[in-house]
């Protein structure tokens, strides 16, 4: 997937999005979208599907699914458990994958670091 | 610090040293100031429960966030649950109304006796708006928020940062016990700031002439630059927002926080 994940619509949202409202650089999108790839096999979804999951479409918008947001958020705590490196690091990781669903229209809120 | 440099710096803190805690004086003082607000009949309509986040129980905890709501409720450590207490116009305003009466604060000059309050003001005015489900409402809506309103500014010149918003009132009817005529209005996140207290700049508001009238609506109110000049001194009027430095400071923020940083 980690060839093509950049051609799904989701991600070229997340990445416009880092870029412009978070005044970013390009240089990290390789490792973001790498480290994207890998949570996507972890919940064997691509990109598109894990959206499709949070989000509905209704009259006038959007609706979050919030079996979906619940699932994706313990889906992430997951990750960051599993992830290689320390405290920061793994946070770093699924704060990624946070900002690709938050840039999609997911709202999501993270527990600081204790 | 002055009036007016506390109502200018009064903005919206969304990130809180989560490790350094409140002192309880402080929150006595953000309750007195609430205590003394404006309120109709003089009755009790803003309630408050105050909480330190961490005797919570992690359940209760839970159960008392929302997406929305979720980073701050961790962060903060001291949550204001304030209330309002739908019964508390026709309880308590006949007997503040004639205690009044006896002070020397509604006086014959206006009107007021204990005769009028017994037997006019309390049967048709009073019963009347707490009878109306949407009168009773926005009466105590507004007179609790006179008191919410004076608490944010106490807590900011207390030197600390907080925030109003939603949370759920079943949960909270469960967790804290409220009596069946309160009815849920904001949670006041209070703490130490982890951002700095500009928190980017002050918030845009509609220029006056648009949001208020004079005379007959239509007609814009006119402020003039004399005033704005003075404001700005006094520091009520501030550097708006965004500051140029904010995106960077958000960053070193989250990072330190572990929040998603972009």
């Amino acid at each position: 997937m980690s060839a093509n994940i950049n051609e799904h619509q989701t991600v070229q949202t997340w990445i416009a999005g880092v870029h412009e409202q978070s005044g970013v650089s390009p240089e990290n999108d390789a490792k973001r979208l790498q480290v994207l790839a890998e949570f996507c096999a972890l919940v064997e979804k691509d990109p598109d599907q894990m959206i499709d999951e949070c989000l509905r479409d209704v009259e006038g918008g959007k609706k979050i699914r919030v079996k979906g947001r619940r699932f994706y958020a313990e889906k992430i705590a997951e990750f960051e458990q599993q992830a290689e490196g320390g405290p920061g690091e793994k946070r770093q990781k699924a704060n990624y994958i946070r900002s690709f669903l938050i840039h999609n229209g997911v709202l999501l809120q993270t527990s600081p670091l204790s | 610090m002055e009036f007016k440099e506390v109502v200018g710096r009064r903005r919206s803190i969304r990130y809180f040293l989560p490790w350094k805690p409140v002192p309880r004086a402080k929150i006595q003082i953000i309750l007195e100031a609430a205590r003394l607000a404006s309120r109709a009949g003089n009755a009790d309509f803003a309630r408050a429960i105050v909480v330190e986040r961490d005797k919570l129980a992690k359940a209760d905890l839970q159960t008392l966030t929302l997406p929305v709501n979720a980073g701050m409720i961790e962060m903060a450590p001291v949550h204001i649950y304030w209330w309002g207490d739908l019964a508390a116009f026709r309880r308590d305003m006949p007997s503040r109304a004639r205690q009044q009466v006896d002070m020397g604060v509604l006086n014959i000059s206006h009107g007021w006796t204990h005769k009028f309050i017994n037997e006019v003001a309390y049967p048709q005015v009073v019963q009347a708006f707490s009878s109306d489900p949407v009168l009773n409402a926005k009466v105590t809506g507004c007179e609790s928020g006179l008191a919410i309103s004076q608490a944010l500014l106490a807590t900011v010149d207390e030197g600390l940062g907080t925030m109003l918003c939603t949370y759920p009132e079943e949960s909270a009817r469960r967790v804290f016990g409220v009596p069946d005529s309160w009815t849920a209005l904001w949670v006041q996140f209070v703490g130490y700031p982890a951002e700095g207290w500009e928190a980017g700049g002050q918030r845009p508001r509609p220029p006056l002439g648009e949001l208020y009238h004079e005379g007959r609506y239509g007609t814009p109110f006119r402020g003039s630059e004399a005033v704005v000049a003075q404001l700005q001194a006094e520091k009520m009027l501030q550097d708006p927002a965004p500051l140029p430095w904010r995106r960077e400071e958000v960053r070193a923020v989250s990072r330190m926080l572990g929040l998603p940083e972009e």
